[in-house]
């Protein structure tokens, strides 16, 4: 049924590229006349956040789109900090002037669960263009999909990854750390040094911690090596269990306390930088860690914006040689059995903070309009115009296709030597790969969750308000209300069949 | 021979007449004026040369000067204005509809409240009052928790209220004053907008008026009534009574006092509230963000957006932050001429 | 012609019908609009403070659950929130706080024994007593070093440090441009510009001017030996850098219209003052403050209720860190309705409609009304 899957924006092809379509039109419904488009005077509404990342590549294959399909793509765009209560404000009062969203996979289930999102699973099914089989197994059967059914389609790949300065490291005859204790260790090492030839001391490690921005997924970066060694359907949030946070154990404790530690090899207002700040002191030259996004990857070949091109590397989140034992509460030592998808003794958990923007469709739009933005996602996922997107630094998008790792010529074109591309995308590829990937959570009031009770507690403790136990039990103490308002029964059946359990 | 060195200290200090400065408190006083000109003027000076900068250039930063230690780039000035074009335009001119219409409507409407309240006194009864919210809490009830149809609870509650009104109207003694309606104007700018950005989001979207400037215009207008109110008051206040007296003798009406005395008279308190009105409305966020959706966006909408996943994007930022400022520059150097204005045709007729 | 007098008669009664309802028709707009667009979001959000809102299928639910969402606030998992952990009070403390009280109940029972005592004025002064006797038992309790505060204590500190800092700058400054200066416009016009920047932008450029490594003033840092030293993770210097950009912002209000009062007062009495010999302190405060002081009441007034609500400087500049330091409630209450919690978020704004009239009325009638002139 899909017939535009050629990659043509050049004026001269733009009308064979026409012809192609309409011809394949023609061919695929047999009746209508040979001009008459798919979705002629169909308007689809999308909103996104306003900002270059994701409504730059929206807006860019618009046209093209409507060139095969006679749909047009209008893209709305709001702020980012507001887009959550935006849109749902838009379907809870029923507004619904918005007939597409591309948003956070995280806040799937507060727009899904009360049914104000499509059903794609049927259309994923039949749509061949899509190439499902070529998106990474966690995008495909986690990130996208809530109770079993498919929501909504990937448009780009978000995890974290730890980046390095290779000539920092090599200078110092130090390797890429595995675990965090060697993080600590790396940084340590070269904190202090000068790293962009200014002459002025520069910074071991420089993570996002600043309160309401990004500190909560930070934690859990550092956590999940900890917390989680059964592979992405144990989860690392909750005891499957009994709906009991893991958050006031050894685990946590220790993550807790790394956490801070970096802060001794950071600069000193680091509990005021969020990732864009980050991404600045890492790319001007000024930081020999840091935690973050595949962002950086394209932004480090920028000249506009990087002093480090070409030395940047990529690794996949380092891990611990110690798990936690569920019952006891206590870490014990890596074995086959507690943690079975170990290397070398080490438990690695890449998390998928955030989860990578997708496109989801309004339930009460018109029938047409709800098929033109499929096939508009559906189109811009597909490996001809994503496999180029990902490569752009001015898009947000990532890679989260196989088929992304494979082609290198796309990145040297874009800027990357032969060796960082390797270097990056086989981080890429490590993590995704893994089947020991960390899911975000996904239950109801999520935000609740992370962005109110577990980003307090962690900015509190990071101004030394609280210590380390007083943290864990306010933690746990909020969640454990938040459970039992929203039905500890309800948010533990939801919450394993996130992890299709 | 220690006289001499005192005599110049006290010199210092001491002015020539009534009408100059001393020396010294000239020099102070001019130290303290400039200190505080670069204090105000600084900050906008570094969002100046900040839009002119590349990304690099901010991240490993400072850069202070462009062409002496740093070259200027219009790389932000491009992408606002060129590549953005008309996404940027379009809020501009938003912003100027519902600044300028609110602001013209506030100031007026509550300028009649304000001339009101100086001069006329008001006694309502206290009674009327708490049937009247009473009947408004019942009205909200049912619409929000039994989910009646709005257009069928408020005409009840309308009803119920003019009955009641009339039929117990006469038992009531207690009334209010001036003061109590002055005190509960203001009161209604207490509230912070993320309360009730909620309840009137409701309201125009079952008006079907969402996105639109007609929603911004009536929602400035009212959240800066208040402020209208009780800024045109006190202007009013100092202008004489008997002026109005004489004119009423003539034969002159309210409206006609109102519109052909007090208006022209408080012309500089009006530039100024106006000037306040307009800049709170130009500048408003929380309302517009959720009142509007593509449309009707206005400019603060486009600041704050520069803020997404990869950090504030300061270039960009300082050139949206720096034309925003142009308008109302312009807007304050026309009013600010209207005051002058103002005060010499003021002067000519009092 | 005959039709013509009867056209005319009728308009006239209409104009005077018009002219006798002109008290009603002056003010009828102005009670509407507030009552449409003000009273109903109080009362709709009255009710959702009151309850808790739920996403269901199908739609969402609204919860009815009492004072709930108060008593998370006051003594449930948001104390630490909204008033703050609170820490020990020493025996001085408690001394101080006494004479607080006392000098609150002096003030009180000198009302009682005077001649006016109304029911109204007696609850109302009721109200102000208890409010100002708990809030300062809270301050010690928190501010003291041994507690942390909370959004309400925070508020209250940008509210009051920042009026008065703001007051006493702006009023200075306004008395230095109404003094015979040259450039006197330049220096108005300049001195007003801050307030025409978007709030937003103002909490951007702050965040700008005061980074330590990468902003303007780094280089001066590092000469004090201060590089290595940040305002954001020391809780009192955020709240002052907050407090900063805030004023930078306000001053040019309180100035304008301060300065416009100078200008329109009467010289006379100055001249008259100065003739005999006054100095400059006893003009002011004799003949300038007086003059002047309605003007400001006001002004204070209206800066006293937009401080409340301060949002965007905490917001942007340290999103309420380090910890819960600069948070303010109107930020409190943001945070909540962003991650739905509208109950939770309608009952701290609800809190803050309460402290915040409280603070006002009691300014209003005690310190604005002194300052009208009488009979005014």
């Amino acid at each position: 049924m899909k017939f535009f899957n050629l990659n043509q924006r050049r004026p001269l092809s733009k009308l064979l590229t026409a012809i192609t379509a309409a011809t394949a039109v023609t061919l695929a419904a047999g009746a209508s006349t040979a001009i008459a488009k798919k979705f002629d005077g169909v308007t689809v509404n999308v909103m996104t956040f306003t900002g270059p990342q994701i409504a730059e590549p929206l807006q860019r294959h618009a046209p093209a789109f409507k060139e095969l399909t006679g749909a047009t793509i209008n893209i709305i765009t709001v702020p980012y900090s507001d887009l959550y209560s935006k849109l749902l404000t838009d379907f809870v009062t029923g507004t619904n002037s918005v007939d597409a969203a591309v948003f956070a996979p995280q806040w799937l289930v507060d727009y899904a669960d009360p049914g104000y999102l499509e059903d794609l699973s049927s259309r994923v099914a039949k749509d061949t263009a899509l190439d499902a089989q070529d998106i990474s197994p966690f995008f495909r059967s986690f990130s996208t999909q809530y109770q079993g059914k498919t929501y909504l389609l990937t448009l780009d790949g978000d995890f974290h990854m730890i980046y390095y300065r290779t000539d920092v490291l090599k200078a110092a005859g130090l390797k890429p750390p595995k675990t965090w204790d060697e993080y600590l260790a790396v940084a340590k090492a070269v904190h202090g040094k000068d790293m962009n030839g200014d002459g002025k001391a520069d910074y071991g490690s420089c993570i996002s911690k600043k309160r309401n921005a990004q500190a909560y997924w930070s934690i859990m970066s550092i956590a999940g090596g900890y917390l989680q060694g059964q592979g992405t359907g144990q989860g690392a949030f909750f005891d499957t269990k009994d709906m009991k946070p893991l958050v006031n154990n050894d685990a946590f404790a220790a993550a807790l306390t790394i956490y801070k530690d970096t802060g001794k090899y950071a600069p000193a207002d680091e509990i005021n930088l969020d990732v864009g700040d980050t991404r600045g002191l890492f790319t001007s030259g000024r930081c020999a860690l840091t935690l973050d996004w595949g962002d950086i990857g394209t932004l480090a070949i920028d000249p506009a914006s990087s002093k480090v091109v070409d030395k940047v590397g990529a690794s996949m989140l380092p891990g611990s040689t110690k798990i936690l034992d569920r019952a006891t509460g206590k870490l014990e030592t890596c074995t086959t059995k507690t943690c079975p998808y170990a290397v070398d003794g080490i438990n690695r958990a890449p998390y998928a903070a955030f989860g990578g923007w997708s496109g989801g469709v309004n339930a009460t739009a018109d029938e047409q309009v709800k098929n033109a933005a499929y096939d508009y996602f559906s189109y811009v996922s597909q490996p001809a115009q994503s496999n180029a997107d990902v490569t752009k630094g001015i898009t947000g998008f990532n890679p989260y296709r196989l088929s992304q790792f494979n082609d290198m010529d796309k990145w040297l074109a874009a800027g990357m030597s032969k060796g960082a591309a390797q270097n990056y995308l086989g981080a890429i590829k490590d993590s995704l790969s893994s089947p020991n990937m960390l899911l975000d959570l996904r239950i109801p009031k999520n935000q609740n969750y992370q962005g109110v009770v577990l980003d307090t507690a962690i900015a509190r403790f990071l101004a030394g308000e609280i210590n380390v136990n007083q943290t864990m039990e306010t933690i746990e103490e909020g969640w454990n209300e938040l459970n039992e308002d929203l039905g500890v029964e309800d948010q533990l059946r939801l919450y394993k069949a996130t992890l299709g359990q | 021979m220690s006289v001499k060195p005192k005599s110049l200290w006290q010199k210092m200090w001491e002015p020539k007449d009534l009408q100059s400065m001393a020396p010294a408190t000239k020099v102070l006083s001019y130290s303290i004026l400039l200190f505080w000109t670069f204090i105000v003027l600084f900050p906008l000076y570094w969002l100046f040369v900040t839009s002119f900068k590349l990304p690099i250039q901010v991240s490993d930063g400072p850069y202070y000067i462009p062409f002496i230690d740093f070259e200027p780039s219009l790389h932000a000035w491009e992408y606002i204005f060129i590549d953005l074009g008309r996404d940027t335009l379009r809020p501009y001119m938003n912003s100027i509809i519902i600044a300028s219409s609110s602001t013209v409507l506030a100031v007026f409407i509550g300028s009649m409240a304000a001339y009101a309240l100086t001069r006329i006194e008001y006694k309502p009864k206290v009674g009327s009052i708490v049937g009247f919210i009473v009947i408004l809490g019942l009205v909200v009830y049912l619409t929000v928790v039994v989910k009646m149809q709005w257009q069928l609870t408020l005409s009840i509650g309308f009803a119920l209220f003019v009955s009641f009104v009339f039929a117990f109207s006469r038992y009531f003694k207690r009334s209010l004053g001036n003061n109590d309606i002055l005190f509960w104007i203001i009161s209604q700018r207490i509230m912070p907008p993320v309360v009730s950005v909620l309840p009137i989001y409701i309201m125009f979207q079952q008006l079907g008026l969402l996105d639109t400037h007609f929603a911004l215009i009536v929602t400035y207008m009212a959240v800066n009534l208040p402020i209208a109110v009780w800024l045109m008051r006190d202007f009013f206040a100092r202008i004489p009574v008997e002026l109005e007296e004489s004119a009423m003798l003539d034969g002159a009406s309210r409206m006609r006092v109102f519109l052909t005395i007090y208006m022209p008279l408080a012309k500089p308190g009006l530039a100024a509230t106006t000037m306040l009105i307009l800049i709170l409305s130009w500048n408003e966020y929380l309302l517009a963000l959720f009142l509007s959706t593509a449309d009707a966006q206005t400019m603060p909408l486009m600041v704050a957006a520069q803020n997404a996943t990869r950090g504030p994007q300061w270039w960009y930022m300082s050139v949206l932050i720096v034309v925003m400022i142009v308008p109302v520059l312009i807007a304050a150097g026309f009013i600010g001429k209207m005051i002058s204005k103002g005060q010499l045709s003021g002067a000519v007729k009092g | 012609m005959q039709t013509h007098k009867m056209n005319v008669k009728r308009k006239r009664s209409f104009g005077e019908m018009l002219d006798q309802a002109s008290p009603k028709l002056l003010i009828l707009p102005t009670v509407l609009i507030i009552l449409f667009l003000a009273i109903y979001p109080l009362l709709l959000s009255a009710y959702l403070a009151l309850s808790r809102f739920k996403l269901v299928r199908g739609g969402f639910e609204l919860k009815f659950v009492g004072f709930r969402n108060f008593k998370k606030l006051l003594f449930g998992s948001q104390e630490y929130h909204f008033l703050g952990t609170v820490g020990e009070i020493l025996l001085w403390e408690w001394l101080l706080i006494v004479i607080v009280i006392a000098a609150l109940c002096r003030w009180m029972f000198r009302y009682l024994r005077s001649a006016k005592v109304t029911v109204v004025g007696t609850l109302g002064r009721s109200v102000t007593l208890v409010v100002f006797s708990a809030l300062t038992v809270l301050a010690f309790a928190v501010l003291n070093g041994t507690g942390y505060p909370g959004s309400l204590m925070i508020t209250l500190f940008y509210v009051f440090a920042g009026v008065s800092i703001q007051f006493v700058i702006a009023l200075g400054l306004a008395l230095l441009c109404a003094q015979n200066i040259r450039g006197k416009n330049f220096f108005r016009m300049v001195f007003f510009i801050p307030i025409m920047v978007t709030p937003v932008g103002i909490a951007y450029a702050f965040r700008m001017l005061m980074d330590m490594s990468q902003g303007p003033f780094s280089p001066l840092w590092t000469l004090f030996g201060l590089g290595e030293f940040s305002w954001a993770a020391d809780a009192s210097m955020a709240r002052w850098v907050v407090l900063i950009g805030d004023s930078w912002q306000w001053i040019p209000f309180l100035f304008m219209v301060l300065f416009a009062a100078i200008e329109s007062q009467s010289k006379d009495q100055v001249e008259a003052a100065q003739l005999d010999g006054a100095g400059a302190w006893r003009i002011f405060k004799d003949i300038t403050f007086p003059a002047i002081a309605p003007v400001a009441a006001t002004a204070v007034l209206i800066r006293l209720i937009e401080a409340f609500k301060i949002i965007d400087l905490p917001n942007i500049l340290t999103n309420g860190g380090p910890g819960i330091a600069t948070e303010s409630m109107t930020l409190h209450s943001f945070i909540a309705w962003r991650t739905q919690d509208l109950g939770g978020s309608a009952a701290v704004g609800y809190s803050l409609l309460f402290i915040a009239v409280v603070v006002c009325v009691s300014f209003f009638n005690f310190i604005g009304q002194k300052t009208q002139p009488k009979g005014a």
